[in-house]
């Protein structure tokens, strides 16, 4: 524990933004001045921020590092963080060996060849939703009638939930992760998605559907390799990692692309550029704002600095994606670049499970929204729209008109 | 010019996938769990740099590219 002569000294994590779409300047100095550095949060504890692409790539991959936030000391964002975290009993939380465990069980549901099948589904669904926008009008509200309706119809697909409890889950999900809310309203919002699937999993304890649910049920509950309550667990998780997350980069990547006309002409003119720019933005934007949190439950070495067993340690995504050693000019957006060796999904074992299924709807999006709408704009300045201050970075609406 | 091979280091793999991905002639993913396949173990010159990226991406690091003479 440092002394309090010390912290006096050390900067506040985590930063903010001066503009919405970049990243918080102090980050770029930080890397400059003392990449590797200790910082103070919001309880008074230190831990150690990485600032750079390789220390953060290293350090998300060094089996000394532990995710699980139950140990005493772990570093957190926020007391809203903290208590979001802690109620979370599942893979993300926990280390090799039973993280592994309990990851594979998922990930043959989320393996490529599986979730390129979802793409004629979502180009029909996003045709659709584009005809029912022309026929509206505009101005229309893009988070409520894109953004949010593509990843909710293919987890609800995924899991076969009934498609009208997708406001449910977006609620309980926006208020577990909001750093805005009490740490009580964001325990009560992961309890109620805990109750609610474990409905689902008693009304599909004997079933012989095809379902995700169903089989998880079957094979691995039943026959008590995994308890109804870690399915739970599992169930929530899939929930808060692949609705919040595309929602919000299918919203604020509009916005970006907006903000630089140039590069939506460049996308028309090379389609081929679809999957690139899709990495691009992912790169850009690194939605997964207070997520790569690490306590070193064994001595270990990262850029040279000594990290003691105990020490919390932070690898902030936007700040690795934003390295100018290995990503050019990063405050450009820019559809050309390679940037798939960015860490927008995070690294090491801990790597987004459902990130082909990610690529596949923010690919069907990008690939037909400016086709679709070549005059698209927004209807209100950028700095007027409304951010989420959450553990996923997000935009409360955009209305856009064309 | 020699080829290089590739090695798989299975018991690390976490099925993310990236390698299929990025170099989907020489990775597959198992039906059952999603972890590697290899597909090709050798590696014409040509096809170096997309191989190379492929371990470049992967999570665990569990691609390894070895030079013909190891």
């Amino acid at each position: 524990m440092a002394s309090t002569n010390e912290t006096a000294t050390l900067r506040k994590f985590p930063f903010q933004r001066d503009w919405p779409l970049s990243q918080p300047p102090e980050m770029a100095e930080v890397r400059k001045i003392e990449p590797i550095s200790k910082v103070q949060l919001w309880d008074g504890s230190t831990a150690w921020l990485a600032t750079r692409y390789a220390d953060i790539k290293q350090l998300l991959n060094d089996r000394a590092l532990s995710s699980d936030t139950l140990r005493p000391g772990f570093p957190q964002s926020s007391e809203t963080a903290a208590s979001f975290r802690k109620g979370q009993r599942v893979f993300a939380r926990m280390d090799p060996p039973q993280h592994d465990q309990h990851r594979l069980m998922l990930t043959a549901d989320f393996m490529i060849r599986r979730v390129r099948e979802y793409r004629p589904y979502l180009d029909a669904m996003i045709d659709q939703i584009f005809d029912e926008m022309e026929e509206t009008g505009g101005p229309v509200d893009l988070v409520q009638s894109l953004a949010l309706p593509v990843p909710s119809r293919v987890i609800t697909k995924l899991l076969d939930l009934p498609a009208e409890d997708s406001a449910f889950f977006l609620d309980r999900v926006q208020t577990a992760m909001s750093l805005d809310s009490t740490p009580e309203e964001s325990q009560q919002a992961g309890a109620d998605t805990l109750a609610y699937f474990a409905r689902v999993i008693e009304e599909r304890w004997d079933s012989e559907a095809d379902d995700l649910i169903s089989r998880l049920v079957r094979g691995r509950v039943r026959t008590g390799e995994l308890t109804a309550e870690e399915l739970q667990h599992m169930l929530h998780l899939i929930l808060v990692g692949g609705f919040d997350t595309t929602a919000n980069m299918i919203a604020l990547g509009t916005l970006v692309f907006l903000e630089n006309p140039d590069q939506i002409q460049t996308l028309r003119e090379n389609p081929d550029l679809v999957p690139g720019a899709v990495e691009e933005l992912l790169r850009y934007l690194s939605v997964a704002h207070h997520v790569a949190y690490r306590q070193a439950a064994a001595d270990t070495s990262i850029g040279g600095v000594d990290i003691r067993a105990g020490d919390g340690v932070i690898a902030p995504i936007m700040a690795a994606n934003h390295d100018p050693e290995v990503f050019a000019d990063p405050e450009k957006f820019d559809v050309t670049r390679d940037a798939r060796r960015h860490l927008a999904f995070g690294y090491g074992v801990h790597q987004c499970l459902g990130q082909p299924l990610a690529r596949v709807e923010l690919q069907a999006v990008f690939a037909k929204i400016f086709e679709r709408f070549p005059n698209l704009r927004l209807v209100e300045k950028i700095e007027n729209l409304e951010f989420h201050n959450s553990i996923i970075y997000g935009v409360e609406s955009v209305l856009v008109d064309w | 010019m020699a080829n290089k091979t590739i090695e798989v280091l299975h018991e690390r793999c976490m099925g993310a996938g990236n390698c299929v991905e990025v170099a989907p002639d020489f990775f597959d993913q198992d039906p059952m769990d999603g972890t590697v396949i290899l597909l090709h173990p050798q590696v014409a010159p040509g096809d170096e740099a997309v191989v190379e990226k492929a371990a470049n991406v992967c999570p665990v690091a569990a691609i390894i590219l070895h030079s013909a003479a190891s």
